[in-house]
């Protein structure tokens, strides 16, 4: 993961040439030795921390949804609770409701993630380059996450209603097509209603990731480029790119996994409709539990929406470690 | 070096261990101690806000001063429908006391019921017989008294009584007079508006028009002729005749209401809080209130229930009859306009306080309820999805009915 | 290089910013315009981009509202508190992580990374059930402690970036000078990792803020409600939606938070300065 080699000086492995064969850790210089296992206890000292936290509050629900998942477990018969091995499981996989939803939030996934992230660099790079009046729009295009998801979801639908929103009025008033269409009454239009809403939030912290990620990048990096003729396009490509892609790595992960997990927009702006048409992985979840009462499904449904997220991060690490490394 | 690492190590984790424990001492303040000095404790949950968390509170405080030794806490879970019975089951689930009295819609009382969490308040002394029929049932899915209706609300169709001279008798002329008001008054929009979202509103209207036309949320019958006939009504009043915008796919009776209210709508199904949202706006005085040609009409009431492990039933029983009594009834219905549920409270007051209420009476006459089943959740959730792609244009009224009815049979089946 | 070609890429340059500027503010500008509305005005339906009479109406019931200022003020102090303590563990976990020769860094960073993506519906139910066995139920300790799920993930990968980001020649430097890790860690990488440090701030502030599900399920007195719960009860009676009622809510609690994010900024200041490395 790393694009930057840190590791200090390397203890000095002992030399074989000849004598006879050394004591275990003898030959190294002791001080060398246990400096490097201090270090690495102080480091598992630093890390325990957040894996104790991160554990700790997430360890009884998994265990419990994974329980739930191998039992039939139904709220309205509290007491009863058999044994029903991956029943659950099959069931789930064999749904063609689960197929579909899955197949929409994966091309929903792929398309947003692919757009935002594009975006979210346009908007880095802006943020990055010095302007007169940076901090007003840097704070502009964090205004955004003032209004949390869930109202900002509500207002959206407001938005788009074509009676007492803007977006009908102002892309009529624009003379641009789509004025008539109820948005969030079609079958894809109703996705792009989603995308929008969910970007409005979500672009800035891409944003956010990779100028943090700018930021870390001398400047000499880039005299030097120009010293030797390239010219922007060129230093962008050759020179940032490359050193981005730690936070290029982090935004594209945390957001592929975020977007597979869209939910509040979702049920705010359409409730899966119209029809079933927005249905997502995570609306499925929330139908075992909340509508069927079925906790043995919305177990079988969590565990099975947290290894395909283990493998879509897997993929999206995938995709950006494939290149070669570069260090700074 | 060593030293200061295996220092520094020591100085980092007794740091995370004490903050840790500064934490959890400052988590380990507890809930508040139950008062020992002869007052009685109990907890309403409610969801209101706004006018019915107002009429709810000015209730809660004539009942305490008429009940000095008992102290009510009124506990607000959520004003969404949803999360306000998430919360409600999350707490019954864990097999908590608390709350002792709370409210619940009149389709959620058999689930509740199957799960065992309400008290028998038959065994208290309930009277269902003074109640409004439709209403009541709902609080006895399986004979005994569970829960009593708080207030009886019920759907009909809205009209504008100026530009609408005689209500339709048949859902063509009702398309028919539509269209003709709409032609008479320019700030007219639409003709009929009403709720078409995916959510529980749809289910509610989509009755209202199958009970007039002849047929019903029968679950073994839901693919009938007439069901099909009144979905077919609403799809074409959208793409057929017009009349109502493609808009009410993302309507929810706010929508409608505010429609309605400002005098662009001639026709909208709606509950009777359209009554008092009207006052003072352009269309006051001109609002009429009837059932679907047919005698359509959903009834949905809020039901009060006890739960079954309250500690204090005898307490939260005074609190449930005051809320049903004559007294608090009319109150609420002057303040938030929720129509009673005690027979009794429909008397010459009522009808004083706010006249319009002899015209919710008339329209719950005929009305009907929703079944009283405990999977009434996920079997309204497959006419929701169905309901919803017929409004969208997605699925044709019979295809979308049948294959509704095969799941809930599903559901029922299992 | 002509006069030309720099003329059109400045042009172009302010055409993204302006496009920027929009599609951030144009909603929020459609949001206080609604605040802006009476009842009545907002209720007849879009006539404009401008209210027609502006009505202070809905920011007067707000701001009287006792149940509204309180619940902003218990998210400033939940929010605050998350933020605190996620910068200060995720940075000690990136550092380890980073430099401590921790064994194999990346396994770690992927179960930092899925203990955050467990679906937050399916974690609620068990929790309520824990905490409150545990009395953390209605406390604010509890909620600081499930919001932590949102923001140490994502804070750990940022600032563990940022400290590979950093060589390591800075610290060998300072450590060769005699001074001991942890002076070298707070006088030379400190600074240095402030950009992220700040970074980190904001988004587990705001990620925090954020908040809905859990505060829901674990909170249950009014007093302790956050501002989403609030906000979204506000303008809500059981039909209607007061919109101009919770936009102007929404406006009074963007005010410090904007000025809260304007202050930050400044301080992610741009890139290593020359100075360090030397």
């Amino acid at each position: 993961m790393s694009t930057v080699s840190t590791r200090g000086p390397r203890a000095v492995p002992p030399s074989r040439a000849g004598g006879p064969p050394p004591r275990r850790r003898t030959h190294q210089t002791p001080r060398r030795r246990t400096q490097e296992d201090s270090a690495r206890r102080l480091g598992n000292a630093l890390v325990a921390p957040v894996l104790l936290v991160l554990l700790a509050i997430t360890a009884y629900p998994l265990v419990n949804n994974l329980w739930n998942s191998f039992h039939q477990v139904i709220l309205t018969k509290p007491g009863e609770t058999p044994w029903v091995g991956i029943d659950n499981y099959t069931r789930l996989l064999g749904d063609p409701d689960f197929t579909d939803s899955l197949t929409r939030t994966l091309v929903y996934t792929v398309i947003s993630v692919v757009l935002q992230i594009g975006l979210g660099v346009v908007v880095a790079l802006v943020l990055h380059h010095e302007f007169r009046g940076r901090g007003f729009v840097r704070a502009a295009v964090l205004i955004p996450w003032a209004v949390p998801t869930v109202v900002s979801a509500l207002l959206w639908r407001q938005m788009f209603d074509p009676r007492n929103g803007f977006v009908n009025y102002v892309l009529g008033a624009l003379n641009l097509p789509g004025s008539d269409i109820t948005w969030l009454a079609g079958e894809w239009t109703a996705w792009v209603a989603i995308f929008v809403a969910d970007s409005w939030k979500t672009v800035p912290f891409v944003a956010i990731l990779v100028l943090a990620g700018l930021q870390v990048i001398p400047s000499e990096i880039y005299e030097a480029g120009t010293i030797d003729g390239a010219n922007r396009w060129q230093s962008f490509w050759r020179l940032t790119v490359p050193l981005l892609k730690p936070a290029l790595l982090t935004a594209l992960v945390f957001r592929v996994l975020q977007s597979f997990l869209i939910f509040d927009v979702i049920f705010a702006m359409t409730v899966g409709g119209p029809g079933d048409t927005t249905e997502t992985v995570t609306y499925l979840n929330w139908e075992a539990f909340l509508v069927r009462s079925d906790f043995g499904a919305g177990g079988a449904t969590s565990i099975t929406i947290v290894v395909i997220s283990l493998a879509l991060a897997g993929l999206a690490t995938l995709a950006i470690r494939v290149r070669k490394e570069d260090t700074l | 070096m060593r030293h200061n690492i295996s220092r520094s190590a020591r100085r980092i984790t007794l740091f995370t261990a004490a903050t840790t424990a500064v934490l959890l001492t400052a988590a380990c303040s507890g809930p508040t101690d139950e008062a020992d000095d002869g007052v009685t404790t109990i907890v309403l949950a409610d969801a209101g806000l706004g006018t019915e968390a107002d009429a709810t509170a000015k209730a809660v405080e004539a009942f305490e001063s008429a009940n000095p030794d008992i102290d009510v806490k009124i506990e607000s879970l959520s004003t969404d429908g949803t999360q306000y019975m998430q919360q409600l089951r999350q707490r019954l689930v864990a097999g908590s006391t608390t709350p002792d009295v709370f409210k619940a819609a009149d389709i959620e009382i058999a689930s509740l019921a199957e799960s065992g969490w309400l008290y028998d308040l038959d065994s208290l002394g309930a009277d269902p017989d003074s109640f409004v029929p439709g209403a009541v049932k709902a609080g006895q899915p399986d004979g005994t008294t569970v829960a009593l209706p708080w207030f009886a609300n019920v759907e009909g169709v809205f009209y504008r009584t100026d530009l609408v001279p005689e209500f339709p008798a048949t859902p063509a002329d009702l398309v028919a007079a539509a269209k003709a008001g709409a032609a008479a008054d320019p700030a007219i929009e639409y003709g009929l508006a009403f709720e078409g979202a995916k959510y529980e509103g749809a289910v509610t209207v989509f009755n209202l028009v199958a009970t007039g036309m002849g047929g019903g949320l029968d679950l073994d019958n839901i693919a009938s002729d007439e069901n099909v006939a009144a979905l077919e009504f609403l799809h074409d009043a959208i793409y057929t005749e017009g009349i109502s915008p493609e808009a009410v796919n993302q309507w929810h009776e706010g929508e409608v209401q505010e429609a309605f209210s400002s005098g662009q709508t001639v026709f909208s199904t709606n509950w009777p809080f359209v009554f008092g949202a009207s006052a003072d706006g352009p269309v006051d005085g001109k609002i009429g209130f009837a059932p679907f040609p047919g005698g359509g009409g959903t009834i949905g009431s809020e039901m009060l229930g006890i739960n079954a492990k309250s500690e204090q039933a005898e307490a939260a029983w005074k609190l449930v009859q005051y809320l049903t009594s004559v007294e608090a009834q009319l109150a609420r219905a002057e303040a938030t306009g929720n129509p009673p549920s005690l027979l009794a409270a429909y008397n010459d007051e009522l009808f004083e306080i706010a006249p319009y209420f002899a015209q919710v009476a008339a329209v719950a006459e005929n009305a009907t309820s929703r079944p009283s089943t405990p999977k009434y959740t996920e079997i309204s959730a497959e006419l929701q999805t169905a309901l919803s792609s017929v409004f969208a244009n997605l699925a044709e009224p019979r295809a979308a009915l049948e294959e509704a009815a095969e799941k809930i049979s599903e559901i029922n089946g299992s | 290089m002509n006069d030309r070609g720099i003329t059109w890429q400045r042009m172009g340059f302010w055409v993204v910013v302006a496009f920027i500027l929009i599609g951030s503010l144009f909603p929020f500008w459609w949001i206080v315009k609604t605040s802006l509305q009476s009842n009545q005005e907002f209720q007849a339906g879009t006539k404009g981009l401008l209210p027609e009479q502006v009505s202070f109406d809905a920011y007067v019931q707000v701001l009287s509202d006792p149940d509204f200022l309180r619940p902003v003020l218990n998210s400033f102090v939940i929010c605050a508190a998350v933020t605190v303590i996620t910068v200060l563990i995720a940075s000690l976990a990136a550092y380890g992580l980073a430099r401590m020769h921790v064994r194999r860094p990346s396994v770690i960073l992927g179960v930092i990374l899925l203990t955050g993506f467990f679906p937050v519906l399916a974690m609620v139910g068990p929790l309520f059930l824990v905490y409150r066995s545990l009395n953390l139920l209605d406390t604010f300790p509890g909620l600081i402690a499930a919001d932590l799920v949102y923001t140490l993930p994502i804070a750990t990968w940022l600032l563990y970036n940022f400290f590979t980001q950093i060589p390591s020649s800075l610290e060998e430097a300072a450590l060769i000078d005699g001074a001991s890790r942890m002076q070298a860690l707070r006088m030379i990488i400190v600074p240095v990792a402030v950009p992220g440090v700040f970074t980190a701030a904001i988004l587990s502030f705001i990620l925090a803020w954020n908040d809905f599900a859990f505060a829901l399920s674990f909170l249950q007195t009014p007093e302790r409600f956050t501002a989403p719960l609030a906000l979204v009860n506000l303008g809500q009676s059981q039909f209607q939606v007061f919109y101009n009622i919770i936009d102007a809510a929404v406006v009074v609690i963007s005010l410090p938070v904007a000025l809260l994010v304007l202050f930050a900024q400044r301080r992610i200041v741009s890139g290593l300065t020359a100075g360090a490395v030397k």
